[in-house]
């Protein structure tokens, strides 16, 4: 038996007049859409690549490519006699039917597109949202892709991400830090808040302006305690915290002052011997 | 600074202040340029902005003067073809800090630098500083006290010698407000204009100045 190509695509599929060889149209088409749609997306990537930050790069990309994905859809769509000056029509109910069962997709969708122009958070940013720490790494259509800091993949609906209190940690161009330090009662405070100041002094990152701020902040229970407020540039202040507090306190070793042990004074209402004295006399 | 071959792989290291920089090069045409380039990359490029700080000068309305500022000197190597030209290293001598300019909020992280003013061409530390040819000009309605100046490093121009050099303008619109930008011109005749580091990067540049919103 021989077999007929040509018959093979005449084949109705059963609903209306649409062959095989049509759905084989349809399906060109959208992939030759999709080609070009990923193919431009690339380009224009690659040629924004230093011009625009990655944020509204990655956003002018995504935009291209749905609109070369949508176009080659509505220009395929007629291979499957579907009429789109029927959807003005049939749009209206169908619009509502899916408008019900998509509600939270359009969700979604909608809080996507403001979080894209608000600009709460930009890819790259450190944040925490909805109980989430980490980097974000993509804000897409329908959800926002954070990565941990332990490096853990996870992918937030974007409706939970408008909605939550969102923690952006680089948002602003500085931030403070704060250090706790507890010196001896002994010590100068005077000479451990000049010697501090002059370690953060050394540091390129802690600000000049808004300048560091070292002081005694109370009397504890053990020694003096000495707060230090230090501004970084919010990109950088982990480095900074991280490689200034060790450094203070080698500063301040060397100039003999020292941090003390937890440590209980405790005196006798009658002197020490009392008790020791009362028990040898009722042996 | 130094090139050589290392295992029969060409090699170029830098050492300075006790870091040493190492890169292994392949490259047939490829030529090294050294050259000084604007100071905002060390220890670590996270700002275009450079803030000088000065000895306050208080301005009286409509007044122009020419002033000279020492700033920063950082060394740029940059390798270049035929085709292309590529950042391979950037070091300087001194120490470097950072400052905010504005508010935590909107403003922006600068470095920061203090310098004397001089009425002539200071003497400076060769490798360590250059000379700024500041001129500064109060279009505002009221005397006012300049200390601060904040200048787009992308914009910046250098020239040199035996000496750094670069030329900015600091135009005063208001109380709170002026407008900073370089000139493109030699100190002095003869100097050579660096290779630009931005330039390099291939970020386009748009002579446009900077505009000092929250005080000078």
């Amino acid at each position: 038996m021989a077999f007929n190509v040509t018959e093979v695509l005449e084949i109705p599929i059963g609903v209306g007049d649409i062959t095989v060889e049509r759905i084989l149209y349809f399906a060109v088409i959208l992939m030759v859409g999709v080609i070009i749609a990923k193919v431009v997306a690339t380009n224009v990537r690659r040629v924004l690549a230093e011009r625009l930050p990655k944020n509204e790069r990655e956003l002018l990309t995504k935009l291209v490519y749905y609109i070369i994905v949508v176009w080659a859809f509505v220009v395929a769509l007629p291979q499957l006699n579907f009429d789109l000056s029927g959807l003005l029509v049939a749009g209206g109910i169908a619009g509502l039917v899916i408008g019900f069962a998509s509600q939270s997709v359009v969700s979604n969708l909608i809080s996507g597109l403001f979080l894209m122009f608000e600009h709460p958070i930009r890819i790259g940013d450190n944040i925490n949202v909805a109980d989430v720490s980490g980097s974000v790494e993509d804000v897409r259509v329908l959800s926002t892709v954070i990565k941990t800091y332990d490096g853990i993949y996870i992918r937030i609906p974007n409706e939970k991400v408008f909605t939550s209190n969102i923690t952006n940690y680089v948002h602003n161009a500085a931030r403070r830090f704060t250090y706790e330090i507890c010196i001896r009662y002994q010590d100068d405070a005077d000479a451990a808040i000049r010697i501090a100041k002059g370690v953060i002094e050394t540091h390129p990152f802690a600000l000049k302006s808004p300048a560091p701020s070292v002081f005694v902040d109370n009397l504890g229970d053990d020694g003096v305690n000495l707060t230090a407020y230090i501004w970084a540039p919010a990109r950088n202040w982990w480095d900074v915290r991280t490689d200034l507090l060790w450094k203070i306190k080698q500063a301040l070793e060397e100039n003999g002052i020292e941090m003390p042990f937890p440590q209980r004074t405790v005196w006798f209402a009658d002197g020490p011997e009392a008790k020791g004295g009362s028990a040898e006399k009722n042996e | 600074m130094e090139t050589g071959s290392v295992d029969g792989l060409l090699t170029y290291r830098r050492r300075c202040e006790g870091q040493t920089f190492e890169r292994i090069l392949v490259s047939d045409t490829g030529e090294v340029i050294i050259n000084p380039v604007e100071p905002v990359n060390l220890p670590k490029d996270i700002t275009n902005f450079l803030l000088m700080e000065f000895s306050p000068m208080v301005i009286e309305p409509g007044t122009s003067r020419t002033v000279y500022l020492k700033f920063p000197v950082e060394i740029g190597v940059f390798i270049e073809s035929a085709r292309d030209i590529e950042v391979l290293d950037v070091f300087g001598l001194g120490t470097q800090k950072y400052t905010l300019y504005g508010s935590p909020t909107t403003g922006i992280i600068a470095r920061w630098y203090r310098s004397a003013v001089y009425p002539e061409i200071p003497a400076v530390e060769a490798f360590r500083e250059g000379v700024m040819e500041l001129s500064i000009h109060n279009a505002s309605h009221e005397w006012v006290e300049v200390s601060t100046a904040v200048f787009e490093s992308v914009d910046m121009k250098i020239y040199y010698d035996d000496l750094v050099a670069s030329s900015a303008t600091m135009k005063i619109l208001s109380p709170n407000l002026a407008e900073t930008d370089f000139i493109d011109a030699p100190l002095r005749p003869g100097m050579t204009k660096s290779v630009e580091l931005y330039a390099a990067r291939k970020v386009p540049v748009i002579n446009r100045g900077y505009l000092m919103e929250w005080g000078y």
